[in-house]
Parts: C-alpha cells; sequence; structure tokens
C-alpha cells in the first residue's frame, strides 16, 4: 500500500504542470459557480445575504410570468442569432480557408478587426447607425422617406447588433475547421457523381460538424447573457435575460434571487451546448484515430 | 464519326498553369477493354492530364470524348467516370459500405440494386465483411482495395488511377499489381493508369504512352516501347540502361564509331548523324554479358570491354554486376548469377552486340 503511495518523479512533474490549470479552474469557474449556488438557496434582505436555505428564489423565477417571459425571449434570441451567425459565416469561412490563399490570415484577423475597439465601442458604433438620429435613418428622412421603426430600439436592432459583435467566433471556428479539412475529398465527391450542393452535404457539412457546434456554443451563450447590446440597442421596451439578471445585483439588491436566475442561465447554456454535443458521432466526423476494441 | 469507336479520345488537349505549360498539345485514344499506362516522372504533367479527362481540370484548349461523347465541357459528375486517387480519398466519416455505395447512391440507383451493386464488387476486391469498418480501422491495402471498389461499382465507362501503388509497400504492390490485373480483365472496363514507374507500367499494361514536360514522346504497345524507343528520352526511362556519350570518329556500313573518354566503341547510326558529332548510346544491362577475361564465347560482331568486377548484387533469378572499365567508367551488366566463379576484384570480360544499344544525336551537339 505504501509503495502505491509514492509519487515518482514523473507524477510530481505532471501534477507541476496541472497546477495552472487546476487554479485557473478553481478559482474562475468552481469557486464563483459554487458561491453562486449556495447563494442561490438564502435569502436576501436590506442588500445583504441571510443563510436560510430554501427553494423560493427558483419556485418565484419558474411560475411568475414575467421571468419565464424573458427566459423564452432571450432564449429565441440565443437561437436566432446563432442561427444567423451559421448561415452568414460558412460561406465567408470557406471562402478564407479555399480561396485565401496566403491571406488567409490576414483575412481572419480581419474578421476580428472590430474586436480591437472593445465590446461598448463596437455597440456605441452600431446605435450610431441604427437609432433614431443614426446614420441609417437620418439617410432614410434626408430622401424623404419613413425612418425604419424596425431597427430603433427593438429586439431586431440587437440581434442586428449581436449578429454583428459573434460572427468573428463562428467565422474563425468553421475557418479553424475547414483549415484541416482535406478539400481534395470534394473531387472524389464529384467524380463520384455528387453535384458541388450534394457534395457539401455529404461531405464538407458532416466533416466540419464539431467545428460548427463550437461556433454555435461561442455565439449562443455570450447572447444569451448579453447585457450590454439589449441595453443599448433594445432600449427600455428590448430588455432581456441578461438585463433582468443584472438589475438584481444593482438597484432592487436581490443578490438571492439574481444567483438563481445565474443558476439558470449556466444550465441553459450548459444545457445548450449538450445537446449540440450529442449530436457529434466521433466516427460521423471524421474522427481519425483508431477506435477502441479494434 | 471514327470517334465513335474509342472508349476514350483526347484530341490536342492543352494546358497551361502561369509559365508551366503542363499538358502540350496531347491527343490519343484508349479502346474498349485496353488497360493503358501513362508513364513519365515526376512532374511531366501525368496528373493534370488525368484530371482533364476527368473533368476536374478544364482544357485550355482542345477536346475530350468518352465513348464519342464530346465531355469537354461537361462536369465530372456528369461524365461518367471513375477514379482512384494516390491517397485514396476515402470518405473519412462514411463506412466501407456507404463509401463504395457513394456513386450508386448519386445515381439514385434503388436500394436493392445498391445492395447487388455493392456484393458483386465486395467480392470482387476480396472485402467481404468489412461493410461496417470506417477508413482508419483498415491497412493501406484494404484502402485501396475499397478506393478501386468505389471507383467501379458504378461500371464506368473508363476507369482513371493515378498512382494508385505509390503509397503501398514493396510487397503489397506486387500482390496489388496482380489484382489490378485480374480485375481489368474480369470487368472489361478500360483503365488509364498513371505511373512514374516503369516496372508497373510495363507489368500492367497493354500499351504505354512515355510523357515529358507535358509533351508525349512515344505511344504504343510495351513491347515496341522497350525494343524499338522512338527517342532518346524513352530509351533511357525504360530497363536498366548504361548511358554512354561520345562522339563519331568514323563511319562504315550501319555503324558508326564513337569516341567514349578514350574508348573506341560501334554504335548504330542515328540518322543525321556524321563524323564529330556526339551521340548517346543507351545499352540495356541485360543485353549485355560478362564473364572471365580469358573467355571468348561470343560472335565475331560483339563488342568486348575489359573491365574490373567492383560488385554484385544478387537479384534471385540473375544478378547485377557492377564493373570499371578502362576509361574508369562504370557499367551494370544483368547476368546469370555465379558466372564461372567471378568474384569481386576479378579482371573481366563485359560484352554486347552493338545493335542491341539505341543510339541518338546528342541534343544541342555543334
Ligand atoms: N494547380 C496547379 N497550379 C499550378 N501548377 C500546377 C498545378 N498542377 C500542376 N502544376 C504543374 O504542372 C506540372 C505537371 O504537374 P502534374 O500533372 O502534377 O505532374 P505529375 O503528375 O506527372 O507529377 C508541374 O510542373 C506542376 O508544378
Ligand atoms: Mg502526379
Amino acid at each position: 500500500m505504501a509503495a502505491q503511495l509514492r509519487l515518482t518523479r514523473r507524477d510530481l512533474k505532471a501534477m507541476a504542470l496541472s497546477l495552472p490549470g487546476a487554479l485557473f479552474l478553481l478559482f474562475f469557474l468552481f469557486l464563483p459557480l459554487v458561491t453562486i449556488v449556495i447563494y442561490s438557496f438564502w435569502r436576501s434582505e436590506n442588500y445583504t445575504m441571510i443563510a436560510d436555505w430554501n427553494l423560493d428564489n427558483y419556485i418565484t423565477l419558474l411560475t411568475t410570468r414575467t421571468y419565464l417571459t424573458f427566459i423564452f425571449r432571450s432564449l429565441v434570441m440565443s437561437l436566432s442569432v446563432s442561427f444567423i451567425c451559421l448561415v452568414y459565416s460558412w460561406p465567408v469561412a470557406y471562402f478564407i480557408a479555399r480561396y485565401g490563399g496566403r491571406y488567409r490570415l490576414i483575412l481572419v484577423l480581419l474578421t476580428a478587426a472590430p474586436f480591437f475597439t472593445g465590446i461598448i465601442l463596437r455597440v456605441t458604433a452600431m446605435q450610431q447607425i441604427l437609432g433614431p438620429i443614426g446614420v441609417l435613418n437620418m439617410f432614410l428622412t434626408n430622401m424623404g422617406l419613413a425612418p425604419l421603426k424596425l431597427l430603433m430600439y427593438t429586439n431586431y436592432a440587437t440581434a442586428l447588433g449581436l449578429v454583428y459583435l459573434w460572427i468573428p467566433f463562428m467565422v474563425l471556428a468553421i475557418y479553424l475547421s475547414l483549415l484541416t479539412f482535406d478539400f481534395k475529398l470534394l473531387d472524389a465527391a464529384m467524380i463520384n457523381g455528387a453535384g458541388p450542393l450534394r457534395a457539401f452535404i455529404e461531405v464538407t457539412w458532416p466533416l466540419n460538424w464539431i467545428g460548427t457546434c463550437i461556433g454555435l456554443a461561442l455565439v449562443f451563450i455570450p447572447t444569451f447573457a448579453a447585457t450590454i447590446t439589449p441595453k443599448f440597442l433594445g432600449g427600455v421596451n428590448g430588455a432581456l435575460y441578461g438585463n433582468i439578471l443584472a438589475h438584481q445585483f444593482g438597484a432592487t439588491g436581490t443578490w438571492a434571487l439574481g444567483s438563481a436566475m445565474g443558476v439558470v442561465l449556466f444550465a441553459i447554456s450548459s444545457l445548450f451546448v449538450y445537446i449540440i454535443f450529442k449530436t457529434v458521432n466521433l466516427n460521423r466526423a471524421g474522427y481519425t484515430g483508431k477506435l477502441d476494441g479494434e | 464519326m471514327q470517334t465513335s469507336a474509342h472508349a476514350l479520345e483526347l484530341v490536342e488537349v492543352e494546358k497551361q498553369f502561369g509559365p508551366v505549360r503542363a499538358v502540350d498539345n496531347v491527343s490519343f485514344s484508349v479502346e474498349k477493354g485496353e488497360f493503358f499506362a501513362l508513364l513519365g516522372p515526376s512532374g511531366s504533367g501525368k496528373t493534370t492530364l488525368l484530371r482533364i479527362i476527368a473533368g476536374l481540370e478544364s482544357a485550355g484548349k482542345g477536346s475530350v470524348h468518352i465513348g464519342g461523347r464530346d465531355v469537354t465541357r461537361k462536369p465530372p459528375y456528369a461524365r461518367g467516370i471513375g477514379m482512384v486517387f494516390q491517397d485514396f480519398l476515402l470518405f473519412p466519416h462514411k463506412t466501407v459500405g456507404e463509401n463504395i455505395s457513394f456513386p450508386l447512391k448519386m445515381k439514385k440507383m434503388p436500394a436493392a440494386r445498391q445492395k447487388e451493386q455493392l456484393d458483386w464488387v465486395l467480392e470482387l476486391v476480396r472485402m467481404k465483411g468489412f461493410e461496417d469498418r470506417f477508413p482508419n480501422q483498415l491497412s493501406g491495402g484494404q484502402k485501396q482495395r475499397v478506393a478501386l471498389a468505389r471507383g467501379l461499382v458504378a461500371r464506368p465507362d473508363i476507369l482513371l488511377l493515378d498512382e494508385p501503388l505509390a503509397n503501398l509497400d514493396r510487397e503489397l504492390r506486387k500482390e496489388m499489381e496482380v489484382e489490378m490485373r485480374r480485375f481489368q480483365a474480369e470487368i472489361d472496363i478500360p483503365f488509364v493508369y498513371v505511373t512514374h514507374n516503369q516496372e508497373e507500367a510495363l507489368t500492367l499494361s497493354n500499351r504505354v504512352a512515355v510523357m515529358k514536360d507535358g509533351r508525349f514522346e512515344q505511344v504504343g504497345d510495351k513491347l515496341e516501347l522497350y525494343e524499338a524507343p522512338a527517342t532518346a528520352f524513352v530509351a533511357s526511362f525504360l530497363g536498366l540502361n548504361n548511358t554512354i556519350v561520345g562522339q563519331v570518329t568514323a563511319q562504315e556500313g550501319g555503324l558508326s564509331t564513337i569516341d567514349w573518354k578514350g574508348i573506341r566503341l560501334p554504335v548504330p547510326t542515328p540518322e543525321g548523324v556524321g563524323v564529330g558529332d556526339s551521340v548517346q548510346y543507351y545499352l540495356r544491362s541485360e543485353k549485355m554479358h560478362i564473364g572471365p577475361l580469358e573467355d571468348t564465347p561470343e560472335g565475331a560482331d560483339a563488342t568486348r570491354l575489359a573491365a574490373r568486377l567492383r560488385d554484385i548484387i544478387f537479384k534471385g533469378q540473375y544478378s547485377d554486376y557492377f564493373v570499371i572499365v578502362e576509361n574508369g567508367e562504370e557499367m551494370v551488366i544483368s547476368d546469370v548469377p555465379d558466372i564461372k566463379g567471378i568474384t569481386i576484384g576479378d579482371q573481366v570480360a563485359v560484352s554486347w552486340l552493338p545493335e542491341d544499344g539505341f543510339a541518338f544525336a546528342a541534343k544541342g551537339d555543334r
């Protein structure tokens, strides 16, 4: 027994190397999560937390119409934004990966260029374009046309802003996947009777499904938690789940309820990621390692 | 139309990649049931030519006809061609069965017929029982068989093969060469087989085209190419050769005497070559003989040189003898092993008949 417990130098080295990662997970994921989970079962009163274990926060959340509406709204928003990003990013990533040649890296970095300015600036820029006195509507009114009401402080404006914000992630995820994709497989498909669309459906899409899933997760998660974009572009009536959540930690001081909302947010995002990756069958995604039992 | 008779016909096909003329004015035809080999060194344009036939590359000029139909403007999926790629290009996310049935599925063949065809081709390539495996669970030789099966399953009008054995090890290559001939004989589909390996081309095919710098050097029956090469390149590319370069010092009858770094040799006179011109002379190692210096077994016409035996490489039915002749040059002779007890370091005699070698006017002389 004692002999089995003795650590070799190699074990120690491996442990030392895993330490930064483990600490990161501990301090930035595990501890905050545990704290929030604990708080979500407490009660807040006059801006203080009271350790009085109960399920009231969850009951409130899941039975109050308003909260459910916000969950639903954010869900629809996240799914739509993910879908739009997906449809838009595929051709962009495909073009860069296949025809970008030696400019590939520059082109990909360009799609991420707006990120260099920070989120607030980007969203403000969108506001400048879409808002009532924004470039778009000024142009329309100057032309003697009616301003586009659809894009003035509405969820559509928020969706547009979020798509603009997260598209680079989706492009990058699909692009990285396509980098390892052997485009010559399309020659094999075409020779064997597949037209371009059929070849895409039969070969390109399934072999890049994992990368696409990563892109979907990278867009869905921040969209579901979005606060700044809906605040700036959605206006008063365009609030989403993230805004309500932030509200609990601000004006109302209902931290316990806010924590429960955070847990629900985490759960929904996790569920989405779980469902998406359930669709991945490593064999069907062209995973090239040997399988067990072979 | 005379085109309708050919399984495949190319007319004056050309392809330019920037400054490189990858295919340069190539015309040829392949008949039904023929095993046609395209032989050439790396970069000679073999793959490009095959891709033009397949429709994966557009021809800059000229036309491609399959079974009498002009398919020059047709996309690959409308040409009815099968193709086997050098790196197999199996779909990694599809099983062996799905990979092979892919062309049938694209044709929307009824499931029962698909099954029938699949069974037939699995039997042909001896891969029964592997239907449900994925490509990464196969050995190189098995992948090769699956690639062949996928190319053949829809019974294409023609099968194109781009160096299909180049990625296999030597043993497997020998085995697959035999298989390849068997498939082709059994199904009677013409094969156009690209290779840079002369042995493969000569073993497998009926007819061979030798390609160089995008052009056909010679097309013909493989024996004809081997026994009567039309150009110096073809002569040098086929067989194991001794290359001898020298200047003509005298001419008599059909023979010229050349001066090869101090050794005078008779060679057949190439067309248009006179005294003072330089000549390239290719001598196949298997046409030469080696023996102890004191022996004089050969006829009066034979050329005979004294030499020192440097090395013997035993090849089974024959051996390669490496000798140094009197001007210090090395020659290689393939002869029966164990000749009259000659050993490394011995003085030997090498001999051949002048007309067994091929002489050409050297390029760029005078
Ligand atoms: N897509 C391409 N772009 C530019 N040059 C090419 C391309 N494909 C082939 N080449 C050039 O054409 C020539 C013939 O190539 P290839 O057909 O691949 O020869 P082989 O198959 O006989 O080795 C080479 O010089 C090669 O560099
Ligand atoms: Mg090639």
